[in-house]
């Protein structure tokens, strides 16, 4: 009994180190531990093992088992790596990635979300007006004279209507200040259009955002400070800021802004980038005769106006304006 | 507004002032120099040299060789084509290497095979008015090879920009006024300092538009010789880029650069008896001194005489055969004040600007007008002669004060029998409001200074009278703008104040909308931003045009808004869609070989309501297209699917995931697209969905699959943004039996589902298509048949349900369907 159990153990041993794989080794366990397996039938012949001796092969036929089973499932392992490394084997991980659908936004969308995004940090809310304007709206509220050049029909989209386009967001001033009292600070992303012939620095319709904050006491200083804190934001912390004195109807004093850039290998340049100023006491007089609520006597304010494809144009290098409109592909991708 | 910094300094001492100083002083306080450039010779390779030798080039009639001395030791051979010189005089020399006026760089060369080493100047050749027609011959104690520039001197070129409120500018002595204004400097004699002899003009002068012409003085001047203006009269008008004519008629324009307004002078041989300031009559022409002629207006002011004929267009130009030419002896000197709309006005209609109307249309001083007329008659005696009559004055000063301060103005008085009065504008200022505005960062002091600087007088305390010159100072903030622009901008602290403001119901529609972007983009759109203004019409594929419009109500007759003056017919109404713009940028960028075309926009589409008698409608919407390819090709895709509804559907269900979207069959057609759909959002409409027109697509070069949806964004907003609570998950399992129906193919998904929702089986939960089969070849199935494979789901909420109970509700669902849809047979 002893050198049987010996013996199959030893063919066991043989017979599993030659499984090729998993199958085989399947094959290999029935073969030695099945019904019929060659060490099941040995410890069938355990009921003709004399009772003085059962415990000695009883143990000898278990520490046997014990090493079969280790055996397999070391086998097992050992396969099953193999297989692993086997199933993993012919993947390129280098291949370039199949093609998704790509999108991006818009860089004008890309500009008026940051500004927007830095404005209603500073406490600005959003405001809107309509596009077709009255020329109260777009003119007369913000104390342009009748005669004024912008209000001819070669410089502005007019409509049989009498209606306009209107020329700047600036309407959306008349149009909040008619109905909300005061504190007002708001902001307007929006378009405006000029009778303007399109070319490389010119479009008939353009975006801008419009600032106005009108509270009791606002100064000249408070200007300031928040257009350069808006305009440091936006173009980074060490830009330079200055303010140029100006015309605007409805602003006095006025002022343009210009920023200090500095492109890689040139001089810095001032470059224009804005128009703003303290609102023009005509025009809050203008408003209150024409709603009849008398809010705005004794308030001052600031207002101001960016355009956005300036901006874009400015932070991008974009040479021709054309390509805002245009929506090559090729153009757009390039601000994924 | 060019200026000329040499004509300035006889005004101003600028002496010690640095030029860029001096172009930073005026751009901070409100002028801006756009420009500067320096004239005359600015290079020391300009020498003098004295021709040694003059010999005749063979077979050229006008060339000569010259050795000249230019002080370098030996002579030097240079080849010249003027004729006004001779051996012995002193000439310019530039030598190689010299750059011109103009840019223009001296190099050697040849000339008829004799070489030339430099070149020998006129004076118009150095940007110096032309002397000689010829070479510039210099005076003789010229040392040869002193640099030429010493005897010249040399001039800047301002180039401003005069902001429309400050006409005041416009010419170098209000130019030189600023100046002192700003920088303290003392300004010296007022050119137009001159005591001006007057009359009453009786009969001479008609102001039959005294609206529009309020005053109006015509100097005679008998005897005068017309020639060329003295050489430093011609110099200054040279050195602000105009051309000399004669001397009158330079002078006219002399003084509008010296003073800021203009004259125009008659041939007073040319004016028949009385000059009419009349109202241009119904057809009346007018012919230009240009000889160009314009049909005019009854708006349009003319200055007439006895003959009837317009003699000039008020403030614009003069006329033909008018004006003064070498023939004339007697002038009639023009000075008067217009309204400055009018003038506008017919200079904008007629396309005919002058450097008087500039001026005129932003507005002169009534207060000019007899000083321009004086300083101008000063001129013209002394530089042309002739005897002045005392200037005939009509009308008076229109009121630059308002009505009620007439009484306490200070008044101007100017002329002698007939006299010209100017009240000042009084303005009350208070320092509180100065403090306000500025943080009380100015001393109340420094602004006095500052506004007596540029000309106020404070007549007693806080109240100031402004100078005539002063159009735009009518209220206190135009006093504050003052003391800021000087005091600068840039000496007041910055300060930051901010109050907390309720978001509004824009910046919600912001932040949807930058959200819907977002995802869009996410899923493989590109955002786009296309013109609000399209073309009616157009055969251009890249152009937007309003015949593939496609927006969420159908387009009535007369809802399109067109502008009244289009820029051109590309851009001549306004949108009433996103899709024109849309199917351009796809076609564009079909052009440039993209395939798989997946575009977005929100924006704003307008439209009347009324058949253009109604509101004008202004709306937020997004619009998405997807034509060609789903998906672009790759190695692992070589032929992707192309565009089917499913796939634009898919990206509508991605938007509100919240919602339940259904597509149905529009109830009415559009031509403008092959198949048309209503987006529904819970039941609600929000939207469109077309396949666009086959015969669309081929007249845009488009693939034939192509998908356009468009949405109302406030609409979608409302539906994606309503508050919700969370479901509780399940208790107990569902069970799902799958069905296919074998029906007709004109019985579509929408039809399924409605009669499926119309059984109202209580245990089911959802119905989902699982398999979709057709056989266009009919061997497994009919041509005309199509086989839907649907999973129904089932479950009690309460109970987990037996599989009996799930068979029976499931047959019971397929029994009552069968009655509900036509012809259909289970598989």
């Amino acid at each position: 009994m002893k050198e049987q159990i010996a013996q199959v153990q030893a063919e066991a041993m043989e017979i599993l180190s030659k499984a090729a794989d998993m199958k085989e080794l399947e094959q290999a366990r029935v073969a030695i531990l099945g019904k019929k397996g060659t060490f099941t039938r040995v410890q069938q012949g355990m009921k003709d093992v004399p009772k003085e001796e059962k415990p000695v092969v009883g143990a000898l036929l278990n520490a046997a088992r014990t090493e079969i089973a280790a055996a397999m499932d070391q086998r097992l392992a050992e396969l099953q790596a193999q297989a692993d490394a086997a199933a993993v084997s012919g993947v390129d991980i280098t291949l370039p990635g199949a093609t998704l659908p790509a999108g991006g936004l818009h860089p004008i969308s890309l500009v008026r979300e940051e500004a927007v995004r830095i404005l209603r940090r500073m406490g600005f809310t959003l405001a809107d007006g309509p596009e077709i304007e009255d020329e109260w709206h777009c003119f007369d509220a913000l104390n342009t004279p009748t005669d004024h050049p912008a209000r001819n029909e070669k410089d502005t989209f007019y409509f049989d209507s009498g209606k306009l386009l209107r020329t700047q967001t600036s309407t959306v001033q008349a149009r909040v200040m008619e109905k909300q009292a005061p504190p007002v600070r708001i902001i307007c992303p929006g378009s405006a259009f000029r009778r303007d012939a399109i070319d490389a620095t010119h479009l008939s319709a353009f975006n801008q955002i419009e600032g106005l904050y009108v509270d009791r006491e606002v100064s000249v200083g408070d200007l300031k400070g928040t257009l350069e804190y808006f305009l440091k934001a936006l173009f980074g912390d060490e830009t330079a800021v200055r303010f140029r004195p100006h015309f605007f109807p409805f602003t006095e004093p006025s002022f343009e802004i210009d920023v200090l850039l500095q492109a890689a290998g040139q001089e810095p340049r001032w470059i224009e980038i804005a128009g703003c100023g303290m609102v023009n006491p005509a025009v809050f007089e203008n408003i209150d005769l024409e709603s009849g609520k008398n809010f705005y006597v004794g308030c001052t304010g600031f207002a101001f106006g960016i355009g956005l494809e300036r901006l874009a144009m400015i932070r991008w290098g974009i040479r021709d304006i054309r390509l805002l409109i245009e929506n090559d592909v090729r153009f757009l991708a390039q601000f994924q | 507004m060019n200026i000329s910094k040499n004509w300035l300094a006889a005004y101003i001492d600028l002496d010690g002032l640095d030029t860029r100083e001096m172009a930073d002083m005026l751009t901070f306080a409100g002028v801006e120099v756009e420009a500067m450039h320096e004239r005359g010779v600015t290079t020391d390779q300009v020498v003098v040299a004295q021709v040694m030798q003059k010999t005749p080039v063979e077979g050229s009639d006008h060339l000569n060789v010259c050795m000249v001395d230019a002080g370098e030791g030996n002579l030097r051979q240079i080849v010249c084509g003027a004729q006004n010189y001779k051996e012995g005089d002193k000439v310019p020399c530039a030598l190689p290497g010299a750059v011109l006026p103009g840019g223009w760089q001296i190099k050697e060369g040849k000339m008829m095979g004799h070489a030339s080493c430099g070149m020998l100047c006129s004076a118009s050749e150095l940007g110096l008015p032309d002397k000689e027609h010829g070479l510039w011959i210099l005076p003789q104690e010229y040392a040869v090879g002193t640099p030429v520039r010493q005897f010249t001197g040399t001039d800047i070129f301002f180039e401003l920009e005069i902001t429309p409120n400050r006409p005041d500018l416009l010419s170098h002595w209000g130019m030189a006024r600023e100046l002192a204004g700003i920088t303290g400097r003392a300004l010296k004699t007022d050119p137009g300092d001159v005591s001006p002899q007057t009359q009453l003009a009786g009969k001479s002068i008609l102001l039959s538009a005294p609206e529009i012409c309020p005053l109006y003085t015509a100097t005679r001047i008998s005897g005068v010789k017309i020639g060329p203006s003295p050489e430093w009269l011609a110099e200054r008008l040279i050195a602000i880029g105009l051309h000399p004519i004669n001397n009158v008629v330079d002078i006219t324009n002399y003084c509008l650069f010296e003073l800021g307004h203009p004259l125009h002078a008659f041939d007073a041989a040319q004016v028949q008896g009385t000059l009419d300031i009349r109202l241009a009559q119904p057809g009346e022409s007018f012919t230009s001194l240009m000889g160009d002629e314009y049909a005019l207006q009854e708006s349009d002011l003319v200055i007439s005489d006895a003959s009837g004929r317009a003699l000039a267009l008020a403030g614009v130009m003069g006329g033909k055969n008018s004006g003064v030419t070498d023939q004339t002896t007697d002038i009639i000197l023009e000075s008067a004040w217009f309204l400055p709309g009018n003038v506008r006005r017919t200079s904008r209609r007629l396309g005919l600007a002058s450097d008087s109307s500039y001026r005129f249309e932003r507005g002169t001083a009534p207060w000019n007008t007899l000083r321009a007329a004086a300083r101008a008659v000063q001129l013209i005696l002394e530089c042309a002669g002739g005897k002045a009559e005392p200037t005939a004055v009509a009308g008076q000063a229109p009121a630059m004060a308002p009505e009620k301060q007439v009484k306490e103005a200070t008044v101007l008085q100017q002329g002698t029998d007939a006299k010209v009065y100017c009240a000042l504008p009084k303005v009350q200022l208070d320092w509180k409001e100065l403090d306000v505005m500025t943080n009380a960062a100015i001393p109340h002091m420094e602004a006095a200074r500052i506004l007596r600087n540029l000309g106020l007088k404070e007549t007693s305390p806080g109240c100031w009278d402004c100078p005539p010159w002063r159009l735009d100072l009518k209220r206190s903030c135009d006093l504050l703008e003052e003391v800021v622009r000087v005091y600068g901008i840039g000496n007041i602290p910055a300060t930051r104040t901010a109050i907390y403001v309720p978001e509004s119901a824009q910046d919600r529609a912001h932040d949807f909308r930058c959200a819907i972007s977002r995802h869009l983009t996410g899923a493989g759109f590109w955002e786009v931003q296309t013109f609000k203004l399209i073309a009616a019409q157009s055969i251009d594929p890249t152009i937007a045009s309003v015949q593939y419009a496609l927006p969420i109500k159908p387009l009535q007759p007369g809802d399109v808004i067109r502008v009244a003056l289009p820029l051109s017919e590309d851009h001549a109404v306004l949108r009433p869609s996103l899709a024109p713009g849309l199917l351009a940028v796809a076609a564009r960028n079909l052009n440039q070989g993209l395939e798989t075309l997946r575009f977005f926009e929100c924006g704003r589409v307008f439209r009347n309501t009324g058949g253009g008698k109604g509101k004008d409608i202004e709306s937020e919407v997004l619009g998405i297209l997807m034509a060609g390819k789903a998906t672009p090709a790759s190695w692992d895709c070589l032929h992707p699917q192309t565009v089917a509804p499913q796939h634009i559907t898919a990206v509508l269900e991605g938007l509100l995931p919240k919602s339940r979207i259904t597509v149905l069959p529009a109830r009415l057609a559009r031509k403008e697209a092959a198949i048309s759909a209503d987006i529904l959002a819970n039941g609600q409409t929000c939207g469109f969905l077309a396949r666009v027109a086959l015969s669309a697509c081929r007249a845009l070069d488009l693939p034939a699959d192509c998908y356009y949806a468009e949405l109302d964004l406030r609409k979608l907003q409302q539906i994606s943004t309503g508050p919700f609570k969370v479901k509780e998950l399940p208790l107990y399992p569902a069970s799902g039996r799958d069905a296919t129906l074998e029906t007709p193919v004109s019985i579509q998904h929408a039809d399924v589902v409605k009669a499926v929702e119309s059984i109202h089986q209580k245990l089911l939960e959802s119905c989902r298509l699982k398999e979709l089969f057709c056989d266009p070849t009919g061997e497994k199935l009919a041509v005309d048949r199509k086989a839907m494979t649907y999973s129904f789901l089932y479950r009690n909420p309460t109970a987990t349900l037996t599989a009996a109970e799930v068979d029976a509700a499931h047959s019971e669902l397929l029994k009552a369907l069968a009655s509900k849809l036509p012809e259909l047979r289970y598989r």
